[in-house]
C-alpha cells in the first residue's frame, strides 16, 4: 500500500530534522505509541497500539533510520509484529527549506500488512494510516511551534 | 407394481429434524471431559520458524497441553497423497508435496498451523494462542503464476529446482496440421482467479481416544469418512476396526471437505490419543479462508483453428494451474479442465500442456466444478470471439459444431480425472440447446424486446451457453439394504451427505424396488461403523454410484423377498407384487404377507437357514463404473447493467438440465439453483483477493461477497431433458456441480451483448462492478474503432 | 473463571439461572450451556445470519451478543418454533417447498421469517426477498426459500 504526502511545518529545517531523531517527541506525537527507545545509533525499538476497524491491538517492532543527508533527507524503515499481524514498510522523507520558519516535508513510501489486520482491516487501512500520519504531523507541528515560541 | 417413487417430487425424510434444530452437526456433540483446541497460525506466507515460546501460554489456567511439531517427535509426518498422477497419461512430471499437522521449519502459506493449544474451553484456548510467541524469519513470497516459474523466483519447496509442481501433456489428433488447414486462427489469453467454497458450516473435528476400550471415535465434517478412518488408523498404528469416523449432518461440502488429512485432521486424533481425552476443534470463519482449500486460479494461452464458415478444426490450450503450497490432490482439477475444454463439440484435434505451479498460498483442491468451469469458460468464450471475427451468429456456430445425437458413445481420446478415456456416454446437445432457446424466448427478445429497450437507452444483454459435465466416476461405492421385522427398511452406505438429500433420494430407489413408503426407509450415511467400504462424495457421483449400489442391493433383497414369499404364499413369483409394505398376489389382494413378517420368517429361532442362503432379508452390493457418465445442460440469461454503478440486474434465467434419469425433481432443481448462485458468485461477486505477501485481503463475509437473495434472478426456470445413461441400471447422471459450471461464460457473453456498441472482450473471471468499469474504459466504441 | 455473573434468562418459555463469564457469547451460551444446538454459528461476525434468534420477539444475531446482555430478557430459538411432530406452518412450508438442503442456515431463516410474517402476514414477492436478504444460504440459491415463505403466508391466510 503506497503512502504519499506533504506537510508544511512552522519551523526551520534544522528544527524539523532534530525532531525526527528525537524519540521522546516522536512518541508524544504519533498516536498510539506506547513506547519508543533508541537502542542504537540509527535504531529504535517501540510499541504501537492501533485500531483499524474491528481490529485493535499492538505492534512491537523496530524503526531504522538510513540514507541520512542532514538536514535534507532520510529513509525510515519499520518492521513490527504483534497478535494482530505484522507490518513492514519503508519511506523516504525529503525536507524542503521554505524559509527560517517554514519547512515542507514530502514523504513517499510503501507499507505492507499481514495477518488478521490485513484480512479484516485492509479496506480501512488507507484511511486509518492517513489519519494517524496527519494527526502525528499536526501534533509534531504543535510541539515545534511551542519550541519556536519559547526560543523567541 | 403400480406406484412409482423414482422421479417423484417427494418431501425429504431428513427435513423435520433439520427444521426443528434436532439434527446433529459436529459442533453439537458434547462429551464429558471434552477439551478444546485452538491453533496458532502463521501470519507470514513464507517464513522460517526460528523459535516458538510457549512458556507464557502454558501458565494460563485452563491450558492442558500445547504441542508443536517438535513435540510430535517421530509421530510427525506429512499427510498422504490423495490422488496419484494419472498413470494413463504419458510422461507426466509430478512432485508430490503434502501438508503437515504442524509446521516443522518452514511455513509455506499464511494460515499454516504452527502450534496447538488444548484447553478447558475454546475461549481459554484462544487466549493462550495469543500468548504464544513465534519468532519468524520472513522469506520472499511468490504468489503470481508466471513469476513463480521465472528462474529467479523464490522457491516454495527449496529441495526442488523450481516451483513446477507438475506437468502433463494431452493431445487428440494433430493440432498443427489442423492449424495449417485453417482459414482463421484465434489466439487469446484468459485469466481465471480463485474463489472459496464458503459452506455455511465451517470445518470441525472431534477426536475421542478411549484408552480403556482402545477405540478412537471421530466426528468430522468430512465428505469422505471411510478414507479418513483408514488413513487415521494407519497413521496411529491402529487397526481399522479400532477407529470409527462419523460425518453426521454436514452444513455444506462443495468440495473442500473432500480434501483429507488437513493438518487439524491429523493433529487432533494424535493429541487425543496422547492425552487420553476427547478434543474438539471447530474452525472459525476467518480460519476457514486460510485453512480450508479453495480453487480456480489458472492462466490459459488458447488458440483455435476454424474454417471460415465456423467449423472448429482444432484447439490448443497451454495453461498454468495454481496448486498452492502443496499438491495432495494430484492433477484432478487440471484433468477436469482439459476434459471440458472441448465442451459439447466435435473437435478432432486438440493439444494441451498443463503446468501446475507451487505458490505461497493455501492448498488448491476441488470446489464445485473442480476445474470444469475453467474449461467451459474457455471454449465458450473462444466461440463467442470466433463469431465476431467470422461474422457468424453465436447460435449457428454452436449448432454447427455440437456432437450429434447419433455419435454416442463419443470418444474424446484424452484421459479424464478417473484415469480412463474421456468418453461421453449419451446426450443430445442440440435438443437441449433448442429447448433453452425456447424457454428464454430468445428470438423474440433479440428481434423485438432488445431493440425496443436499447432505444430507451437500456443496457440489456442476452446469453446462452451449453455445457457438458463429467460425473458419476468410480472407483465404486456400496450399500447394504435390510428389511427389519418392523417392516421398515435400513440402508447403510459409506458415503456422506452434506445437504444433497441422500436420505430421501436413496430411499426412493429402495421404495421403487420394495414397494415401501419412502418415509419407512431409513438411510444411514457417513458412519464407518455401519459400512466399511467406499470413497467419498465428490465429482457429482452420489446419485450414480451410490444410487446404483443401493439399487443393486435393493434388487437383490427384492429377489429374496419374492423367493421366500412365493414359498409362503404358495404362488409363483411372477404373480406377486410388492406394494405398501406387503407382498400381494396380483388379483387376490387378501392373499398377502407383510415384509416385516417375511423378515421374521427369514431369521428363524428354530430350524435352519438353508445352505447357500443368508438369514434375513438383507443384501450388500457395490457399483464400480468403468467410466463416468456425461451430463449436460444449457443456461440462458437476460440481464441489465446500470450504466452508472455497473451493478447487474438479472431479468430472466433459464436452465435445461440433462442428468439422465431424474430421481427427485425437487432435489435436482435445488441443486441447480444452488449451483447457479455459486456460479454467479464466481462470475461477478466472489474473488479471493491475495496480495503479494500471500495475505488474503477479504477473509471475512463482510468483504468476500456471497450472493444474497437480491443478486439472484427473480426466478430460475428449470427444464429437464433426459438422455439416459447406458452405463448404469438407473440411467442416471450426476447434477451436483452443474448449476455452477457455465455461469461465468454465460455472464461474459451477456455483458458483451449488453455493451454491443463497444469492442468489450471479456477474457477473465471473476469480474466485479469495478472491473467491468475498468474494462469498459479500455474498450472503444465501434465508431471509434473504424476511425 | 474470571468474574462471573448470575444470569437469569428465559429461553423458549423456560427460565434459566446460570453463572456465566461476561464475555460468553449468547450463541455459545445457548448451544453449549443450555444444549440448544439448533442455533448455528456460521461466521461470528454478524453477516451470515445463521445464529439469528428472537430477542424479545425481534430477530437478533446471537453471535454478536454477550449472554449477559440477555439478562432478564426472553429469547426464542428454533427449538421454540415447533417440534418434529408439530412443525409450525412455516416449518412445514419449508419442507414442502424444499427450502432447505444442508439445513445449517435454516434455523436463522426460520426465526427471522417467524418475526417477519407476524408483522407482514401477506407479503409481496419483493418484501419477502428483502426480508431474507440478511441471511446467507449457500445451498438453495434462495428460490425455494422464497417459495416456502409464499406458501407459509398462504397457509396462515386460510
Amino acid at each position: 500500500m503506497k503512502l504519499k504526502g506533504e506537510y508544511t511545518f512552522d519551523a526551520s529545517r534544522e528544527e524539523v530534522w532534530k525532531i525526527f531523531r528525537d524519540p521522546d517527541v516522536l512518541m508524544m506525537a504519533l498516536p498510539g505509541t506506547k513506547s519508543l527507545k533508541q537502542i542504537g545509533e540509527n535504531d529504535y525499538e517501540g510499541e504501537l497500539q492501533v485500531h483499524i476497524g474491528p481490529i485493535a491491538g499492538s505492534f512491537g517492532g523496530k524503526l531504522t533510520v538510513s540514507n541520512e543527508v542532514p538536514p535534507e533527507s532520510l529513509t525510515l524503515t519499520v518492521e513490527g509484529n504483534g497478535k494482530i499481524g505484522f507490518v513492514k514498510g519503508a519511506g523516504d522523507v525529503i525536507l524542503i527549506n521554505q524559509g527560517d520558519t517554514r519547512t515542507t516535508i514530502q514523504y513517499s513510501g510503501e507499507i505492507q500488512i499481514g495477518g488478521r489486520v490485513a484480512s479484516v482491516g485492509q479496506r480501512l487501512f488507507d484511511s486509518v494510516s492517513k489519519s494517524m500520519i496527519d494527526q502525528g504531523l499536526n501534533k509534531l507541528n504543535g510541539i515545534l511551534q511551542d519550541r519556536t515560541a519559547v526560543h523567541k | 407394481m403400480t406406484k412409482h417413487f423414482i422421479g417423484e417430487r417427494i418431501k425429504r425424510n431428513e427435513d423435520p429434524r433439520l427444521l426443528t434444530g434436532q439434527a446433529l452437526f459436529v459442533d453439537d456433540v458434547e462429551i464429558p471431559g471434552m477439551l478444546h483446541a485452538a491453533f496458532k497460525r502463521s501470519d507470514y506466507a513464507h517464513a522460517r520458524i526460528l523459535s516458538i515460546d510457549v512458556s507464557t501460554a502454558r501458565e494460563r489456567p485452563g491450558v492442558v497441553a500445547i504441542f508443536t511439531a517438535q513435540d510430535m517427535g517421530e509421530d510427525w509426518m506429512p499427510g498422504p497423497p490423495l490422488v496419484s498422477p494419472p498413470p494413463t497419461v504419458k510422461d507426466v512430471t509430478f512432485h508430490s508435496r503434502r501438508q503437515a499437522p504442524l509446521v516443522k521449519d518452514i511455513v509455506r502459506h499464511a494460515g499454516e498451523t504452527v502450534a496447538v493449544v488444548i484447553a478447558e474451553n475454546r475461549y481459554i484456548a484462544e487466549d493462550a494462542v495469543e500468548d504464544i510467541l513465534v519468532e519468524y524469519e520472513p522469506l520472499p513470497v511468490v504468489t503470481d503464476l508466471e513469476q513463480a516459474l521465472a528462474p529467479d523466483s523464490p522457491k516454495v519447496h527449496d529441495d526442488l529446482d523450481s516451483n513446477l509442481a507438475a506437468h502433463m501433456y494431452q493431445q487428440k489428433g494433430d493440432y498443427e496440421s489442423a492449424k495449417a488447414r485453417a482459414d482463421t486462427i484465434i489466439k487469446r489469453r484468459f485469466y481465471i482467479d480463485r474463489g472459496a467454497a464458503v459452506a455455511m458450516e465451517n470445518r470441525g473435528i472431534i477426536a475421542n481416544w478411549d484408552e480403556k476400550s482402545k477405540q478412537l471415535t471421530m466426528w468430522d465434517t468430512t465428505q469422505a469418512p471411510i478414507p479418513i478412518r483408514n488413513g487415521t488408523a494407519a497413521r496411529l498404528g491402529l487397526s481399522d476396526s479400532q477407529v470409527r469416523v462419523i460425518a453426521p449432518f454436514v452444513g455444506g461440502g462443495f468440495g473442500p471437505k473432500i480434501m483429507m488429512f488437513y493438518p487439524e485432521e491429523m493433529l487432533l486424533p494424535w493429541a487425543s490419543k496422547k492425552l487420553c481425552r476427547p478434543i474438539k476443534w471447530i474452525e472459525d470463519r476467518r480460519e476457514n479462508f486460510y485453512a480450508t482449500t479453495s480453487e480456480r486460479q489458472q492462466l490459459h494461452d488458447v488458440e483455435m483453428a476454424l474454417t471460415r464458415d465456423g467449423h472448429i478444426l482444432g484447439l490448443k490450450d497451454d495453461f498454468l494451474h495454481d496448486t498452492g503450497a502443496f499438491d495432495p490432490y494430484g492433477l484432478t482439477i487440471p484433468l477436469n479442465t482439459q476434459s471440458h475444454l472441448m465442451g459439447s463439440y466435435v473437435i478432432e484435434n486438440f493439444s494441451s500442456n498443463c503446468t501446475a505451479v507451487f505458490t505461497n498460498k493455501p492448498i488448491v483442491t476441488p470446489v464445485r466444478g473442480a476445474g470444469r468451469q475453467q474449461g467451459i469458460f474457455i471454449i465458450e468464450r473462444m466461440l463467442d470471439i470466433a463469431c465476431k471475427e467470422l461474422g457468424i451468429d453465436p447460435l449457428e456456430i454452436r449448432r454447427k459444431n455440437f456432437i450429434p445425437p447419433d455419435a454416442f458413445p463419443y470418444h474424446n481420446v484424452i484421459i479424464d480425472q478417473a484415469f480412463s478415456e474421456l468418453i461421453f456416454d449419451s446426450g443430445n446437445y442440440k435438443a437441449v440447446f433448442k429447448k433453452t432457446l425456447q424457454m428464454i424466448d430468445y428470438e423474440r427478445f433479440v428481434k423485438e424486446e432488445q431493440p425496443r429497450l436499447r432505444s430507451k437507452g437500456k443496457l440489456v444483454g442476452i446469453a446462452i451457453v451449453p455445457f457438458i459435465e463429467t460425473t458419476g466416476v468410480g472407483p465404486y461405492e456400496g450399500a447394504r439394504v435390510q428389511i427389519e421385522t418392523s417392516g421398515k427398511v435400513n440402508v447403510s452406505t459409506g458415503y456422506g451427505t452434506q445437504g444433497q438429500g441422500h436420505f430421501t433420494s436413496f430411499a426412493q430407489i429402495v421404495s421403487e424396488q420394495l414397494g415401501v413408503a419412502v418415509k419407512d426407509v431409513h438411510i444411514i450415511t457417513g458412519d464407518t461403523a455401519e459400512f466399511h467400504w467406499g470413497t467419498g462424495s465428490f465429482a457429482s457421483r452420489g446419485a450414480v454410484v451410490v444410487g446404483n449400489a443401493v439399487h443393486a442391493a435393493a434388487s437383490s433383497v427384492r429377489k429374496k423377498v419374492l423367493k421366500q414369499a412365493s414359498k409362503v404364499l404358495a404362488t409363483p413369483e411372477d404373480e406377486l407384487e410388492l406394494e405398501d409394505g406387503l407382498v400381494r398376489v396380483a388379483d387376490i389382494p387378501a392373499k398377502s404377507i407383510s415384509l416385516g413378517e417375511l423378515a421374521a420368517l427369514a431369521n428363524p429361532l428354530r430350524g435352519a437357514v438353508e445352505p447357500g442362503t443368508e438369514p434375513g432379508l438383507e443384501a450388500t452390493d457395490y457399483f464400480g463404473p468403468q467410466s463416468g457418465t456425461t451430463a449436460s445442460g444449457c443456461h440462458a440469461m437476460i440481464l441489465e447493467v446500470d450504466p452508472e454503478t455497473m451493478m447487474v440486474d438479472i431479468k430472466r434465467y433459464a436452465v435445461v438440465e440433462d442428468c439422465g434419469k431424474v430421481l427427485n425433481p425437487l432435489i435436482v432443481e435445488g441443486q441447480v439453483h444452488g449451483g447457479v448462485s455459486m456460479g454467479l458468485g464466481n462470475a461477478f461477486y466472489e474473488k479471493l483477493q491475495f496480495d503479494e505477501n500471500g495475505q488474503i485481503l477479504n477473509a471475512s463475509l463482510a468483504d468476500y461477497l456471497i450472493v444474497t437473495s437480491f443478486e439472484m434472478p427473480p426466478h430460475i426456470e428449470t427444464g429437464h431433458f433426459e438422455t439416459l445413461s447406458p452405463l448404469n441400471k438407473l440411467g442416471t447422471k450426476g447434477v451436483g456441480e452443474a448449476g455452477a459450471i457455465p455461469v461465468p461464460a454465460l455472464f461474459a457473453q451477456a455483458l458483451e451483448n449488453a455493451f454491443q456498441g463497444r469492442d468489450l472482450e471479456i477474457l477473465e473471471t471473476p469480474l466485479s462492478p469495478n472491473r467491468l468499469f475498468e474494462l469498459l474504459q479500455e474498450s472503444r466504441t465501434t465508431k471509434e474503432k473504424s476511425q | 473463571m474470571n468474574n462471573s455473573f448470575n444470569l437469569s434468562i428465559t429461553v423458549n418459555g423456560i427460565q434459566y439461572e446460570r453463572e456465566v463469564e461476561p464475555r460468553l457469547l449468547l450463541s455459545d451460551f445457548l448451544r453449549h450451556d443450555l444444549g440448544l444446538t439448533g442455533t448455528h454459528v456460521g461466521c461470528e461476525h454478524g453477516v451470515c445470519g445463521a445464529c439469528t434468534i428472537l430477542f424479545d420477539d425481534e430477530p437478533a444475531r446471537s453471535c454478536l451478543m454477550f449472554a449477559v446482555t440477555a439478562h432478564g430478557h426472553h429469547v426464542t430459538t428454533v427449538e421454540g418454533l415447533g417440534s418434529i411432530d408439530h412443525l409450525s406452518p412455516l416449518q412445514e412450508s419449508f419442507r414442502e417447498a424444499h427450502g432447505l438442503q444442508c439445513g445449517f442456515c435454516t434455523p436463522g431463516f426460520l426465526t427471522t421469517l417467524t418475526a417477519f410474517l407476524k408483522e407482514n402476514p401477506d407479503p409481496s414477492e419483493d418484501e419477502i426477498r428483502e426480508a431474507i436478504s440478511g441471511n446467507l444460504c449457500r445451498c438453495t440459491g434462495y428460490q425455494h426459500i422464497m417459495d416456502a415463505v409464499k406458501l407459509a403466508a398462504e397457509k396462515s391466510g386460510n
